[in-house]
């Protein structure tokens, strides 16, 4: 058992979530169900897969120090995310939407390969000791970077649906999507459940950075500056949400913003829990 | 089986005499009651605004009336010159009546093809005739075989897919814009009678409260009170805009009552999300630059429209691919009906021989007189049955093969006099 899961590897559910992907497009074209049960097929199968790399053999326990770790186990919450919605609502388009997201971040995974000290901090190995609140850090943020990327699909389907009602399309079977009202219910929801996690998040980090022993950190570290501007981003979007009641594109488009910081952030390789510089 | 099938349709009479046509109320009953008794056959009267057509069928050796004297009973019963009915009626035989009922039920002859009503009114004309015992093995199976037609081609192909009313598609684009309606306000601008469906339509998706503004404050009221809503004085129409989620505009204003202008000094006292306006009037009621697809959406009626002809022009994409299911179907209920008929045979023969086989054994084991042992008499009761079935083989696959070619009956003819098989 253990040497079928170390032969899984990332190939094995990115070519899953790939499929899942043309079969959605095919039904964009062609409208049929079997089409779009058996995508659901193929992504649950790639999810399953995902999930034995993450914690499997394959990887000996992935790295959240390293970009390639968080961006992989953002790509499987998403993933299960596309198969939970496509389930729950199986009319609505979700892998169009979700799974080109779910795949970039595998392709960005790739491109930023695991360092030669990421092996030290393996996923369960990093909440014991003193690198406890180090983790909790990556935790939170990670939770925090699902919320935002829920948003960011909202978001998109958003503009899509709002397009689609610009140039007064009829409704397509093979695209259903939610409504407009739904769309930006799911985006608020989204910002606000992802807001007060990343604000713990970085809590956690401020509280670390300043405590006694910790070593002289490098505020301009790009980590630590896209992270804080994704939180000024968030801030903003909650005041224009709450404060000056903005809604539709204009709550869309600081999501996708806030989206876009959240992928340099994680891109970037971590400066608290790889130790510091 | 022979079926014959008169009536008329949209296609082939106008409305005037469709209507003198029609069975209505005691109509139909009395007619079929006629038609069982008079020519001895199974009948189903399917009597709908587009349509009446008379389904006839008896079992294959028995004659069925000519579709002249089906047309002079029509006449007859509507007490209708012969004359003024025979161009407009269609008399198909046979194969081209379950062909033809096929087609109907799918909705493929229908005036908006893919309509969903139809196989409801096909089911409901068949309950009637067989509630008056006009139903008989015939055209029972026929009609039920047709019902899944109906369901087969609404499933495998996209004949209905959308909808095609004005109403419909207002309300499908509401429901693209809004997913729940209970805190929801509509406004109703006018007394427009086109309207009257659209309103009934929304007001079926519950709304918190319905306003209704018009120009004279009675026919306000008099909307109001129809529809369960609250009247507001005409001038106030821009309050009643800064509150509504979803506006019906169906005023008779020679010019635009919503200028872009003023429109968007009522978006800026906005607090609510998007709000779609129906415009159906004619001339337009809303300038129709004030549709952003994000915080106004406005479909007035030309929209409404081109998205219904859209759904239309859909729906014929997909009469072809239903045109071969029923092809298929045809083909299908043809062979089982005759299937069904040669079973009865191949069961009477079974029968015949197998009644003969034991007689000539029982008669051999007399003759023998316990000569044999019972593991000889077993192996002697074997081969007379393998001799049975041997003999047997050939009669019953030459009528298997002979199944699928329909209007040929001979070998079962045939198989009929030589084995004197009677039903």
């Amino acid at each position: 058992m253990l040497d079928f899961l170390a032969r899984v590897t990332i190939f094995c559910f990115a070519a899953s979530y790939g499929v899942a992907l043309a079969l959605e497009l095919w039904h964009l074209v062609q409208p049929r169900p079997i089409l779009r049960y058996v995508a659901i097929g193929f992504g649950a199968a790639g999810v399953l897969a995902h999930l034995f790399y993450v914690v499997g053999p394959a990887t000996g326990g992935l790295s959240l120090v390293a970009p390639a770790g968080s961006l992989l186990l953002l790509a499987l919450i998403l993933s299960i995310f596309y198969v939970y919605g496509s389930i729950h609502h199986h009319r609505v388009a979700w892998g169009l939407f979700v799974l080109p997201i779910v795949l970039g971040l595998v392709v960005l995974a790739v491109a930023f390969p695991p360092a030669a000290t990421d092996s030290q901090g393996s996923l369960w190995s990093l909440f014991q000791g003193e690198k406890f609140w180090g983790a909790t850090h990556g935790v939170l943020v990670l939770l925090a970077a699902v919320g935002i990327s829920v948003g960011f699909v909202a978001s998109v389907m958003y503009f899509v649906q709002a397009h689609r009602l610009k140039a007064k399309l009829a409704p397509s079977p093979g695209m259903k999507m939610l409504s407009l009202e739904r769309i930006d219910a799911m985006n608020r929801r989204a910002v606000l459940c992802a807001f007060p996690l990343l604000t713990a998040g970085l809590g956690v980090s401020m509280v670390m950075l300043f405590s006694p022993g910790a070593g002289a950190w490098n505020w301009s570290d790009p980590k630590i500056l896209s992270t804080l501007g994704l939180w000024l981003v968030f801030a903003v979007l909650l005041y224009l949400r709450y404060g000056v009641h903005v809604r539709g594109k204009q709550a869309a488009l600081w999501t996708m913003v806030a989206f876009v910081l959240l992928i340099v952030a994680l891109a970037l390789p971590h400066p608290l829990l790889g130790g510091g510089p | 089986m022979k079926l014959l099938l008169v009536g008329c349709n949209y296609k082939t009479a106008p409305i005037e005499l469709r209507e003198k046509l029609a069975f209505d109320g005691p109509k139909l009953p009395t007619a079929l009651r006629e038609l069982e008794s008079r020519y001895g056959c199974e009948a189903v009267i399917l009597s709908t605004c587009n349509r009446v057509e008379l389904y006839l069928a008896r079992a294959h050796d028995q004659p069925l009336p000519d579709h002249g004297v089906i047309a002079e009973f029509v006449s007859e019963t509507h007490r209708l010159p012969i004359e003024q009915l025979q161009t407009s009626l269609y008399a198909p035989q046979n194969t081209d009546v379950i062909r033809h009922l096929f087609q109907v039920v799918a909705s493929l002859d229908s005036l908006i093809v893919g309509e969903g009503q139809i196989a409801g009114q096909v089911k409901r004309a068949y309950e009637l005739a067989h509630e008056h015992g006009t139903v008989g093995p015939i055209l029972h199976a026929l009609f039920q075989h047709a019902n899944g037609v109906a369901k087969r081609v609404r499933t495998e192909t996209g004949i209905s897919r959308g909808h095609v009313s004005v109403s419909s598609v207002a309300v499908d684009y509401v429901r693209q814009v809004f997913d729940h309606f209970g805190d929801k306000t509509i406004l109703v601008i006018g007394a427009g009678k086109m309207g009257e469906l659209t309103l009934k339509h929304l007001k079926d998706l519950k709304p918190h409260r319905i306003l209704v503004t018009n120009r004279s404050p009675e026919k306000a009221m008099e909307v109001a009170k129809g529809c369960g809503g609250e009247a507001m004085p005409w001038e106030k129409l821009d309050d009643a805009l800064v509150e509504a989620d979803i506006v019906l505009s169906t005023t008779g204003a020679p010019e635009p009552i919503m200028t872009r202008r003023r429109f968007s000094d009522i978006l800026a006292r906005r607090a609510g999300g998007t709000m779609v306006i129906l415009d159906i009037a004619v001339p337009r009621d809303f300038d129709p630059r004030i549709h952003d697809g994000d915080r106004a959406c406005l479909f007035n009626i030309d929209d409404l429209q081109r998205i219904r002809e859209q759904t239309l022009q859909e729906r014929h994409k997909h009469i072809a691919p239903a045109e071969a299911i029923i092809e298929q179907e045809v083909t299908r209920f043809e062979n089982d009906w005759l299937r069904r008929r040669h079973g009865k045979v191949i069961a009477l023969l079974t029968q015949e021989f197998e009644t003969r086989r034991k007689l000539v054994v029982e008669d051999l084991m007399a003759h023998l007189n316990g000569a044999v042992g019972p593991e000889d008499r077993a192996r002697i009761e074997y081969a007379f049955r393998k001799l049975q079935n041997q003999f047997l083989h050939g009669p019953i696959s030459a009528l298997a093969e002979e199944a699928p070619e329909p209007g040929r009956h001979t070998l079962l003819e045939a198989l009929r006099k030589m084995f004197r098989l009677e039903e």
